[in-house]
């Protein structure tokens, strides 16, 4: 065993690798769990491209008949149920863990250099992923899949110019339809390839500048702050895994339909719009700054389609925005409050996203497109505020440790 | 860290007060009822289902389909050969054939002015599921309704006192008793008025009422009895293989329970050497 493994080692460095990357590979010792959310979203990804591969060997890009395939998938195929309730369920879980992930970063200053390109790679993936849930809602063919997909690619029309144009090169015709179906479908398939490829150059550049931690601290001596990955984070990562596994499968086996819209189980009907358009949870807080944006008039459209899309892009430009000598967030007591405000602030604009646009609150008294406004400003007055912040240097931040 | 401990509650509050916070807009919630074959340790009840396949197939089909299920899978429910051969008969199929009901889709639409929808995914098409075919089906105005209407109506005027008698049972707002008029009107014109439906009024005219069917098991056939049992054969046709989805969720979140909580054992006493 160990003379193939030299002759191989000799041809390309294959030990040197494992041992250089993965067991023995330095990791700072003093990560929390919120660490693992890295390693679970991976897992995921993996359940997803496995899952949604053997969903494929028996799905068929039809509009005429994808809905009945789908139950097909369900009542027929030997464990067909549990291979697209693991799907369906899996993409809920990729995003709750992929937003914990952006959470943790944010909150430890993990995009601070020189982890600039990690974060990059990081939010592109994100973008991808969004990309590819979208696409893949679509083909089960039900009423919120053809609406949903209806609403979100008539977005494009507000493209100055060419948007008329664009939106029916995407369709394939003048309406979403057959032609539409099929090629989300190809997307839909290709997709998750190009995240994994992007995982693993995220990977390549996190090796390259190894783990930020919750000290936010450089390592100084490596022999005392930082562990060996194999057996110490393989094992924590493991255990990780195995918690996810509980809750996921408690929601695949016992209420797999949680997440999903009742709607979605009638089949899609061009004729008929449903009384209330919502797209999938994970697009909710986004959907409700697109729609937050009503008082430009002729503008309205362009304006919240940028508003929505600026909200995740503007995660590129927060390395440049956060100007403060300390990354993690444990040291500034004033990123912290903005950070938690941030988050209610998300949730709440998640629960305006889903409810009617023109629904009211506290008895009536308050129409939620106020609160969804509110929740707009706040979200961009976030990075505002971190900036302010921190390039006048109002915030004071406290003592960090000189080592982990 | 007061703050931060204030600003966690509040998270988790956002997380689950949303939907108390709302108020109820458009239609009215079905009442909730009971299910066995809800909640992780539900099983479905086959009694039930023989029964509601019963009314399925006589009084449902005679404008609707299951067109997911097969004439002979009823067979697990104890049904004989010769009465699955009997009943695929009655809409003119065979038992290898699927649910389809006799009635083609022109001919319910110039009937009811609309194409029946199949009901195979019903239970998990509508939001309150069970509860909403099951309201749906109970939820048709009863003869003592049906009169208390007639008689307000019989001077065209709805006072204060009976509005608030009807709004009661036709669940609508007493303060608005143009509203009920035009409500009252229309259940005076025949049209198909149902407590549970969302605006009120739908195609389908009430498909069940006390007796309609006589239970082959003796069962006495009440209105909520139907109701209940056919809602559990839709919520079978819906999700056949929900008990063999249970029995192996069992399995699993017993397996990965005591593999993780094994896992947590050999990480303590592995990290145990870094300190």
């Amino acid at each position: 065993m160990s003379k193939l493994m030299e002759w191989v080692d000799a041809r390309i460095p294959v030990s040197d690798m494992i041992k250089s990357q993965a067991t023995e590979y330095p990791t700072p010792k003093n990560l929390n769990y919120w660490w693992n959310f890295g390693s679970l979203a991976l897992f995921i990804l993996i359940v997803m491209i496995v899952t949604g591969l053997f969903l494929a060997m028996h799905y068929k890009p039809d509009a005429d008949t994808a809905f009945d395939i789908v139950e097909h998938i369900m009542r027929d195929v030997n464990y067909g149920w549990l291979l697209r309730y693991l799907h369906a369920n899996g993409a809920t879980f990729f995003f709750i863990v992929i937003y914990v992930h952006i959470l943790r970063g944010m909150y430890y200053g993990s995009y601070r250099a020189p982890r600039e390109i990690l974060w990059w790679i990081g939010i592109i993936i994100f973008l991808m992923m969004m990309g590819t849930g979208f696409l893949g809602y679509v083909l089960p063919w039900g009423q919120m899949s053809y609406w949903g997909a209806a609403v979100i690619t008539n977005l494009m029309t507000a493209i100055p110019l060419i948007g008329e144009d664009l939106v029916i090169w995407i369709w394939g015709g003048f309406s979403v339809g057959d032609a539409t179906l099929n090629r989300f479908f190809v997307l839909h398939f290709l997709l998750p390839l190009v995240i994994f490829a992007l995982v693993i150059v995220h990977m390549w550049a996190l090796h390259a500048v190894h783990s930020n931690n919750p000290d936010g601290i450089d390592i100084v001596d490596e022999a005392k702050d930082t562990l060996p990955f194999h057996p110490y984070f393989t094992i924590k990562d493991l255990y990780g895994i195995g918690v996810l596994l509980i809750i996921y499968c408690w929601f695949v086996f016992f209420a797999p339909n949680a997440f999903l819209e009742p709607d979605n189980y009638i089949p899609a009907n061009p004729m008929q719009t449903p009384a209330h358009i919502v797209p999938e949870w994970y697009f909710l807080p986004f959907y409700a700054i697109l729609r937050s944006i009503d008082f430009l008039g002729a503008f309205s459209k362009l304006a919240g389609v940028i508003a929505m899309i600026g909200a995740i892009c503007i995660l590129f430009i927060l390395p440049f925005l956060d100007r403060s000598p300390v990354r993690s967030f444990r040291y500034r007591p004033m990123s912290k409050s903005l950070f938690w405000i941030f988050v209610v602030n998300s949730i709440m604009l998640g629960w305006v996203g889903y409810n009617p646009a023109d629904a009211t609150t506290f008895g009536g008294a308050l129409p939620l497109i106020i609160l969804g406004r509110t929740g707009t400003a706040i979200y961009f007055g976030y990075f505002v505020m971190l900036w302010v912040i921190t390039a006048l240097k109002i915030e004071k931040p406290l003592p960090v440790p000189k080592s982990l | 860290m007061k703050l931060l401990k204030i600003v966690q509650v509040v998270v988790l509050a956002a997380a689950f007060l949303p939907q108390t916070l709302l108020a109820s807009s458009g239609a009215v919630h079905p009442p909730a009822q009971e299910w066995g074959f809800k909640g992780a340790f539900g099983k479905f009840d086959n009694a039930a289902i023989k029964r509601g396949a019963q009314i399925a197939v006589e009084v449902c089909m005679a404008c609707h389909s299951f067109k997911y299920i097969k004439f002979d899978s009823l067979r697990q429910f104890g049904f004989t050969e010769a009465k699955i051969i009997e009943m695929a008969d009655s809409q003119g199929r065979t038992k290898n054939d699927k649910m389809i009901s006799s009635m083609d889709g022109p001919t319910a639409k110039e009937s009811f002015g609309t194409v029946p929808p199949d009901l195979s995914l019903m239970t998990k098409a509508r939001k309150g599921y069970e509860d909403y075919t099951y309201g749906i089906l109970a939820g048709y105005l009863n003869d003592a309704e049906l009169s208390l209407v007639e008689k307000v109506m019989e001077d065209d005027e709805v006072s204060k006192t009976e509005a608030l008698e009807l709004a009661a049972s036709l669940h609508v707002d007493p303060q608005n008793p143009e509203h009920i008029k035009q409500i009252l009107n229309r259940i005076n014109n025949g049209d198909n008025f149902n407590k549970y439906f969302p605006g009120y009024f739908l195609a389908m005219p009430a498909p069940l009422s006390d007796g309609a069917v006589e239970y082959a098991d003796g069962t006495e056939s009440s209105l909520k009895q139907m109701a209940h049992d056919v809602t559990s054969f839709m919520a079978w046709t819906a999700e056949p293989t929900l008990m063999e989805r249970k029995a192996l969720g069992f399995k699993v979140i017993l397996f990965l329970v005591v593999f993780t909580i094994m896992l947590y054992a050999v990480k303590r006493r592995i990290w145990a050497k870094a300190h």
